[in-house]
């Protein structure tokens, strides 16, 4: 008992944690709305990125960030190491399912107005994750060099070089030189395992931060009874978190009458479901579809079709149809106006308060972005 | 909304799940085959006796470490597995408490191996160990070799391939006679063997060994060309060579790493596309029928005998059910498809038909027919076959220079078809048989049989006053004439004139 007692005492003075603090920071309160696991998926991103680092530190062990050598490593990777196919599908899968979630989760945010005041800034951490995310993907799917994944770096970079006054120079930031090669090989791998996780992990971590300073939204719902209609998020007025923390006046519901409720053990355990779903889908998918492997990288043969991965299909799609100069500035305008949207909003709903274009317009860039992303998957 | 309890209850399930998952991905790893890894194998606590005792120098190691490399050591299909035996099998003997036999018949590889067995035991193949009436036979017994010295010719050769019938050193009183150990004794003319045609102890026709060889029995090896190549090969049936004179010849050894010889299944189209093998048209899979082991089942013409048939015309004149030719070349035509077009495969179909009908109407029909006449009319010997040079003359005509011409043209040899088929027909036809059938007509007017001699004489100068032969005798239509000294003159003027 005093050897236990000792190492008791041991422990505080090592760890001077206050208990009721960990309990109280265990304990944020949660609104109500959130027990609908659907609203519950903005920490899946999260739980994604934890896998893609942990299985991106196993696949470092083997790869080798070489032109000569890379496509073997991959190739080592996939047939030879023990389990090497599972980690490279599931760190593929993940990666896949990553900018999904994260797409996902700025479609609620965005569709119930979530990005106002005062968490801007919050969207814009948002937004900075999701471009993140892509450039992981695309830096990721580089490295793999097979002919597919390299000539998409080619035709990655040609773009960024079309970029008006930097694009030159980013070019040939991104490249090393003139041309995808070696150098090109390292800079990749160094941003895909050094610069953008540490990017990540400090923008999610701004998020979060932003998230517990602000506390989670809150909404407000339409209770229609009408069978088969069922509830219903008020989007034309949503309820500013600010209004939200100031409880309801008269609340019949139960809902109203206690709008939150402690992160543990009630979210937790929505979490746990949530990352047990994923571990076990992302586990099916690479036993369906396990990460292949196509032709070694060849930089003197173009193959007929270059596809980049599906989420830069519809900006591959809409660099299709317009000039490449056209392409690339409508591609630099419309990420400007999605980092800077709440902004945008406020001055819509101040010019036009009785109208829903925000609404309307999200509607209308998902719907093309859909489109494109189809159209190019098809062609 | 789901209450506290539920959510645990679906915590539990979904961690159920998951680790059910997992499982699955240790099954797939430890299934999965690693280059350059031997992949791991199953011995049973009973294999495990036999492998110690093989394992020891001198003791047929390599058939052990062979099995090791196996699909059959993966599944765990080891030494009992195939070598058990029943008390009363002829060839049973007891093996440190173990009852088994030396020879693994189709039978036995038919526990597990139940359709290809089936499809194996009504095949051609299966039949190959009955020859023992053919002019092959006569040639090798008695021509080349003699049966008062044990037959050797045909056990090493003849056999080796069509398969001998397996008989065991006997008794005075006629029981089977044992060794030291108690092994059966089998008798050393008719095993080893692994002909295809092999008559098994239990019945069974054939050694699936004939084509997956002991102790690998790799499905590899028995879709490589070189595996039909032990057998077809050489003046008289050389398919081998005409395969890799052929485009699927070249297309094969310029692309073999692209083969997937070893998938399950092996779907041309599907699982590979470089080149057909042997195995590939005339037992593989495609996308509308099963592989299958009874090689017939696409074959339209023989091209073994004299003068070929349709492949079912022996059957049917025999009043036999069989699958007619239409329906069998509708099958191989299935293999074409995979990789040419209709048109194609009618038009190769076209050409090859126009071969073996030639073949027949020039010289197979002809000189059967005259050997016929000669024989009936006793201008030979009838009793003695090859006693006379004739008879050579017309063997080899039918049996080597018209089997390559067919067999050339059936898988698209061109030099098999032409100058080692049907160019070396014509000189054997011309400037030897034709020769020795007037001297056999000379002969027997010289020994009163001249009614028999004008018989064939008459019947010589039908062939030769033939359209098909009149050139022999300077009867070339004007027509035809003109078209050839034309011809020639194009010919001399591009080559010779400049």
């Amino acid at each position: 008992m005093s050897a236990i007692k000792s190492l008791q005492t041991w422990a505080k003075e090592s760890f001077p944690l206050d208990l009721d603090v960990l309990k109280e920071m265990s304990s944020e309160p949660i609104p109500y709305h959130l027990k609908r696991w659907w609203f519950a998926v903005g920490g899946t991103p999260l739980y994604l990125f934890v896998i893609q680092a942990v299985t991106g530190i196993m696949l470092t062990f083997y790869y080798v960030p070489e032109p000569a050598e890379a496509y073997n490593s991959v190739a080592r990777i996939t047939n030879e190491v023990p389990f090497g196919w599972y980690l490279r599908s599931i760190h593929k899968w993940s990666a896949n399912l990553m900018v999904a979630a994260v797409i996902l989760h700025m479609l609620r945010v965005f569709f119930t107005s979530a990005y106002r005041k005062p968490r801007e800034f919050n969207w814009m951490i948002g937004a900075g994750l999701l471009l993140t995310s892509c450039v992981f993907g695309f830096t990721g799917y580089s490295l793999i060099y097979e002919q597919i994944s390299y000539w998409a770096a080619v035709v990655g970079t040609n773009i960024a070089e079309a970029t008006p006054l930097i694009g030159g120079w980013l070019a040939n930031f991104a490249r090393g030189g003139p041309e995808v090669g070696a150098n090109t090989l390292t800079r990749f791998f160094v941003f895909h395992i050094g610069v953008l996780p540490t990017v990540m992990v400090i923008l999610l971590v701004l998020h979060v931060v932003q998230i517990r300073l602000h506390g989670v939204t809150r909404l407000r719902f339409d209770e229609r009874g009408e069978p088969g209609v069922g509830l219903s998020i008020s989007v034309s007025a949503p309820v500013t978190p600010m209004e939200f923390r100031e409880g309801s006046a008269g609340a019949a519901t139960k809902e109203e009458k206690s709008p939150t409720f402690p992160f543990y053990p009630d979210h937790f355990y929505t979490e746990l479901i949530i990352g047990l779903v994923l571990t076990f889908l992302l586990t099916i998918l690479t036993l369906v579809a396990p990460a292949h492997l196509g032709e070694p990288a060849n930089p003197l043969v173009t193959p007929e079709h270059i596809k980049p991965e599906w989420y830069f299909y519809a900006t591959f799609r809409w660099l299709k149809l317009t000039s490449f100069a056209i392409g690339v500035i409508g591609t630099m305008i419309f990420v400007l106006v999605f980092i800077f949207w709440p902004f945008i909003d406020r001055w819509l709903v101040r010019r036009y308060p009785a109208k829903e274009i925000s609404f309307w317009v999200g509607v209308a860039g998902f719907a093309i972005y859909m489109i494109f992303t189809l159209w190019e998957a098809f062609v | 909304m789901l209450s506290l309890e539920t959510k645990r209850l679906i915590i539990a399930i979904m961690s159920f799940f998951f680790l059910a998952a997992l499982l699955i991905v240790g099954y797939v790893e430890a299934k999965r085959s690693i280059p350059g890894q031997k992949p791991k194998i199953v011995i049973s606590d009973d294999n495990r006796k036999c492998i110690e005792c093989h394992s020891q120098p001198g003791n047929a190691t390599t058939l052990v470490e062979q099995w090791k490399d196996s699909y059959h050591a993966r599944l765990g299909v080891g030494c009992l597995e195939c070598h058990a035996a029943e008390k009363d099998d002829i060839d049973a003997f007891d093996h440190y408490t173990y009852t088994i036999a030396t020879i693994v018949s189709p039978k036995d590889c038919s526990r597990c191996h139940k359709k290809q067995f089936e499809e194996f035991q009504r095949s051609h193949h299966a039949q190959g160990g009955k020859i023992l009436g053919s002019l092959d036979n006569v040639l090798a017994e008695v021509v080349a070799g003699s049966v008062h010295m044990g037959n050797p010719v045909a056990v090493s050769g003849c056999k080796q391939c069509h398969g001998s019938v397996v008989n065991f050193l006997r008794n005075e009183d006629c029981t089977v006679k044992k060794d030291r150990n108690g092994i059966a004794m089998i008798d050393p003319e008719t095993w080893p063997n692994t002909g295809i045609g092999r008559v098994n102890p239990d019945g069974s026709l054939g050694s699936c060994a004939a084509c997956h060889n002991r102790h690998y029995f790799s499905v590899a090896q028995a879709r490589e060309p070189d595996d039909c190549g032990k057998c077809h090969l050489g003046p008289d049936h050389p398919q081998y060579e005409i395969y890799r004179e052929s485009k699927h010849g070249i297309n094969f050894i310029a692309h073999k790493d692209k083969m997937n010889l070893d998938k399950r299944p092996w779907i041309v189209g599907k699982d590979y596309v470089a080149a057909p093998t042997c195995a590939t048209c005339h037992m593989g899979a495609t996308p509308n029928q099963e592989s299958t082991h009874d090689v017939g089942m696409r074959i339209s013409w023989t091209l073994r005998p004299a003068v070929s048939e349709k492949v079912d015309a022996k059957d049917l004149k025999e009043g036999k059910q069989t699958v007619p030719w239409e329906k069998r070349r509708e099958n191989m035509q299935d293999v074409c498809y995979q990789c040419h077009s209709k048109q194609y495969v009618q038009s190769f179909y076209k050409q090859y038909d126009d071969v073996v009908i030639l073949y027949n109407e020039k010289f197979g029909k002809p000189a059967t027919a005259i050997m016929s006449k000669i024989k009936a009319g006793g201008l030979i010997t009838t009793d003695v076959e090859f006693d006379e040079k004739i008879e050579w003359t017309y063997y080899y005509l039918w049996h080597h220079e018209g089997r390559r011409a067919r067999m050339g043209a059936s898988m698209m040899g061109p030099d098999y078809t032409q100058w080692h088929g049907m160019f070396e027909a014509g000189d054997r036809f011309y400037t030897e048989f034709v020769p020795e059938v007037r001297e056999v007509i000379a002969e027997g007017r010289k020994h009163g049989q001249a009614a028999a001699a004008s018989e064939v004489e008459k019947l010589l100068n039908e062939v030769l006053n033939s359209e098909l032969h009149q050139w022999y005798a300077g009867k070339m239509s004007p027509e035809e004439k003109a078209a050839r000294k034309k011809a020639q003159e194009e010919f001399k003027k591009r080559y010779v004139g400049n």
